[in-house]
């Protein structure tokens, strides 16, 4: 009997996903349990396993293609089993309702292979990338070329883009070609032939290469320099990370308040702990102090659309986690709720997920409030940008000895600057103030995590 | 105090070329030199070697001459007689870099010198100080020597290279310690006159930085032809040597030989520099690190040749001193794409430019390579040198050619082809469509560039395979 593999729905938010990898070929016998293919959702790249034992009888969605959620992406079933008929899936919009900024994003390999045609000389320059989270291209323009005149293109390794065509209905024929390398004094190039064939394989239009010199001979290494400067496109996580940053940073009214947390006393004690088999983590003890601020600061755990305002009662904490391919926020649910020890569990776990990818696009969404920790980073200190939804979010910089004065006298003391970033829509100075203020006073307040741990 | 705007340190192939080009461009130079004129190269490497070596290969051919129709009776030869034109050779070749010096107004201090400060220098002549210098730019060119490891005995019967090219006369049994480009150019010449040669080498084989197909055929024509014992994988041990010759064992088996050639390699000359004067630390093996241009992290202090851990070449020192003299007169930045050859006068000759085929999987590009016979080339079955073949490694996915060995009759002259190709950034197809002029053995370079795309005229077609590592 055929089984149909779909697509699966990964989480709440998830309307369509990419097909990265197909780990089995077509006819190749396929176990239970076994990973069949990767997808890429726009937060995350997961394996996927098979539900069905059998052959893989055929693929109807290649490596680089979007789909919806649920659609067969592939039949498995016995040698010879009759597969039903699909019509070729149409990729779906970009689901609105996901992205707040609509901006159109292209399929990964069409922009690929548009770029690739074109070349660093392209309207896709570097500075294109500026602003916006994702130029698209215009849908290329079909250059009406004659063979001889395309040939000639070719054999010079160059674009046809900026030729402009003098045949009928703006053709370029062989002799604009011409007249064009005349213009650009093709003939005194010196290119060695192992640079022109690396050109040509990689689309670079040897006109628009940069050299030190005019007179430089054109060598591998020249190639090879313009080929590394060619546009790439971002993965679709960082896509979407580029669209939802830009939305808040552009939409959200950020202000910022820095206090200075003396953490001598903490850190000493958590060396008391470490040696008593209880390795608390500094973000342990920042996410249960955070925790308990916003239960009594309802104006942080908050968002608003810029007209009405929606407390949550519940405290999502969000945990930025940075990761080879860009970053990703992991979600500790109802961290109020939750003991110092259970968190330190819960965090670590998130956080290791994070690191090897596997963490599932639920355990990603629904947070209120995220604190950014660049404390192993060596960093003064520093601001971030609110996650869209929220209210705020918290930046914790570097532990550092650092003079301070107290009675009077100047002492050194492990001093942490955390900044809070807040959506003024819907936090005041003052408020956000005594917000980071209590986390500061909880955090250098032995006592109370004694009475905690 | 004398002042120059720059003195170079040690006048070997990499010093003295260094001093003619500042000259050149209007510097006042000297040039400060221990012991003689030319440095190792030419007194005590490349130029007697291969001194030594015409005579033993000429010796071997006319041995060998009936194959080719001719007899000669009574062939002799003096190893005294070949000493003392080697003497002759290094003499004539030494007078003319004097003369070369001189002739572009460049002074020669004899002695050792020695940093006193960054841009100071004095000069000690038998033990005593006989002046001090200063210059603005300073260039370290003081080379190598044999290393002789504290493991080996000391004896007369125990000798490193530069000693063993004065011998009076040949021993009859050589023991070569080391498989490498110096252990066995010297165990062919001293084979190819007779003695008994055991090359002993701990690695798993003599010649490792060459692809595996030249040391094959370099193996077996030294091991058939030369009659030489390769004892590779394994140490020498339980040394002992005295006036009369040199006891070892080898994997429990005992052998011995009136004489054994240590050669396992070159140390850099830096002890006497007093290089914490100068600022400069050598690094944990010894040698002076450089940027591009030669320059080391003290200010207007260069360091070319062996002394800075590059390739051990006469032909790298002399380009990196050209370059860094350039740089020291009129500081511009001037970097040059490094194809270096390298050639290995062993019997038969071998010699490679660009990237071999174990690099290349070693870096996971993907190449072809495109290999031909002398065995099927007119020229080569003429003359009777039949061994080897050249070989074209180049890039699977543009043709370029990125590297050549060549290994036969006169590979070390064969190899400037392809050097100029590899530097030229030429691809197979390209070279393939040069016309070399029949009979000779350079359209062994050709046909191997047709090889590579299949279309070898003379030989039969293989299937042409990509290699890439997994």
């Amino acid at each position: 009997m055929v089984q149909t593999v779909i697509m699966p729905k990964l989480g709440q938010t998830v309307e369509e996903s990419t097909i990265l990898k197909w780990h089995k070929r077509e006819g190749e016998p396929v176990k239970k349990g076994e990973i069949l293919f990767e997808i890429e959702t726009d937060k995350a790249v997961l394996e996927i396993e098979s539900f069905f034992e059998g052959t893989l009888l055929k693929i109807v969605v290649a490596e680089g293609q979007t789909v919806p959620v649920s659609v067969p992406v592939a039949f498995i079933g016995q040698p010879g089993d009759k597969i039903p008929e699909v019509k070729p899936v149409k990729r779906v919009a970009p689901a609105a309702d996901t992205t707040p900024a609509h901006v159109a994003v292209p399929p990964a390999p069409a922009l690929r292979s548009a770029l690739a045609k074109e070349g660093p000389s392209s309207h896709l320059r570097p500075s294109g990338f500026g602003g916006q989270a994702v130029v698209s291209p215009p849908p290329p323009v079909r250059k009406a070329i004659s063979p001889r005149a395309r040939r000639l293109i070719r054999e010079c390794v160059i674009s046809a883009d900026p030729i402009p065509g003098t045949g009928p209905g703006g053709r370029v024929v062989e002799k604009d070609v011409q007249a064009y390398l005349e213009a650009k004094n093709y003939a005194e190039l010196k290119i060695t032939p192992a640079a022109k064939n690396l050109a040509r394989a990689n689309g670079i239009d040897i006109l628009a290469v940069p050299r030190v010199a005019s007179q430089a001979r054109i060598t591998v290494a020249t190639i090879q320099q313009a080929i590394a400067e060619k546009p790439v496109t971002m993965s679709k996580m960082r896509q979407v990370i580029a669209q939802r940053l830009t939305a808040s940073f552009t939409t959200t009214p950020h202000f910022y308040v820095t206090v200075a947390v003396d953490m001598t006393d903490l850190l000493e004690w958590r060396k008391i702990l470490k040696n008593e088999n209880k390795p608390f983590t500094v973000t342990d003890f920042i996410l249960k102090a955070v925790a308990l601020a916003l239960v009594e600061f309802p104006a942080l755990n908050s968002s608003t659309d810029g007209r009405a305002t929606r407390w949550h009662s519940r405290v999502h904490l969000g945990m930025a986690v940075s990761i080879a391919e860009g970053l990703v926020v992991p979600v500790i649910r109802n961290a109020h709720e939750l003991s110092i020890a259970e968190l330190h569990e819960l965090a670590a776990g998130l956080a290791l997920k994070a690191r090897d990818g596997k963490l599932t696009p639920d355990e990603m969404t629904g947070s209120t409030f995220t604190v950014s920790n660049m404390g192993m980073l060596d960093v003064d200190n520093f601001t971030a940008i609110i996650n869209p939804g929220e209210s705020a979010i918290l930046a914790v910089a570097s532990t550092r000895p650092t003079p301070v004065v107290r009675d009077g006298k100047i002492e050194i003391r492990a001093i942490m600057k955390i900044t809070l970033a807040s959506d003024h829509r819907l936090v005041d100075g003052a408020c956000a103030a005594r917000f980071v203020n209590r986390i500061k006073s909880m955090l250098e307040d032995l006592e109370l995590w004694k009475s905690m741990i | 105090m004398e002042k120059y705007d720059l003195i170079v340190i040690g006048a070997g192939p990499g010093g003295y070329p260094a001093a003619i080009r500042a000259a050149q461009l209007g510097a006042s130079v000297a040039i400060v030199e221990k012991e003689a004129l030319g440095g190792t190269c030419l007194n005590w490497g490349c130029i007697p070697t291969k001194t030594l070596i015409a005579s033993a290969v000429l010796y071997w051919h006319m041995r060998h001459a009936q194959a080719l129709g001719v007899s000669v009776e009574k062939v002799l030869f003096d190893y005294a007689a070949m000493i003392q034109h080697k003497n002759q050779v290094v003499a004539k070749l030494r007078g003319g870099i004097a003369q070369l010096l001189k002739a572009n107004g460049v002074t020669v201090f004899e002695g050792m010198a020695a940093f006193m400060t960054r841009n100071r220098l004095t000069i000690q002549r038998n033990g005593k100080e006989s002046v001090a210098l200063e210059a603005a730019r300073i260039i370290i060119a003081a080379g190598s020597s044999a290393v002789l490891p504290a493991f080996l005995p000391k004896a007369a019967s125990v000798v490193e290279s530069r000693a063993f090219l004065d011998l009076p006369r040949l021993p009859a049994r050589l023991i070569v310690l080391g498989g490498g480009v110096i252990g066995c150019e010297l165990a062919c010449m001293a084979a190819q006159l007779g003695a008994q040669v055991t090359i002993v080498e701990i690695l798993d084989d003599i010649l490792v930085m060459l692809d595996a197909d030249l040391r094959t055929e370099a193996r077996r024509y030294m091991e058939n032809q030369l009659k030489i014992r390769i004892l590779t994988g394994k140490p020498l041990e339980q040394i002992k040597a005295g006036a009369q010759g040199v006891k070892g064992q080898v994997a429990g088996e005992g052998i011995e030989a009136e004489l054994l050639l240590a050669a396992v390699g070159r140390q850099p000359v830096t002890e006497q520099l007093a290089l914490d004067k100068a600022g400069l630390k050598p690094n944990a093996k010894g040698y002076i690190e450089v940027n591009a241009v030669g320059q080391t992290p003290s200010a207007g202090i260069y360091a070319i040749g062996d002394v800075n851990g590059g390739p051990q070449l006469a032909h790298a020192a002399t380009a990196q001193g050209l370059l860094a003299a350039e740089h020291a007169v009129k500081p511009r930045l001037t970097l040059r794409a490094q194809v270096v050859p390298s050639c290995i006068f062993t019997a038969p000759e071998i010699a490679v430019v660009g990237l071999s085929e174990q690099d290349a999987k070693q870096q996971n590009r993907a190449v072809k390579t495109g290999k031909f016979h002398f065995a099927a080339l007119g020229k080569a079955v003429a003359s009777g040198e039949t061994t080897g073949f050249v070989k074209w490694i180049v890039d699977a996915d543009t043709d370029q050619l990125l590297g050549a060995a060549a290994i036969g009759a006169h590979a070390t002259e064969l190899i400037a082809t392809a050097v100029t190709a590899v530097q030229a950034e030429l691809t197979a197809a390209e070279f393939a469509r040069t016309i070399q002029a029949h009979p000779t053995l350079s359209e062994a370079w050709m046909e191997a560039a047709h090889a590579v795309h299949g279309q070898c005229i003379h030989a039969p077609p293989r299937r042409k395979h990509v290699e890439r590592k997994a």
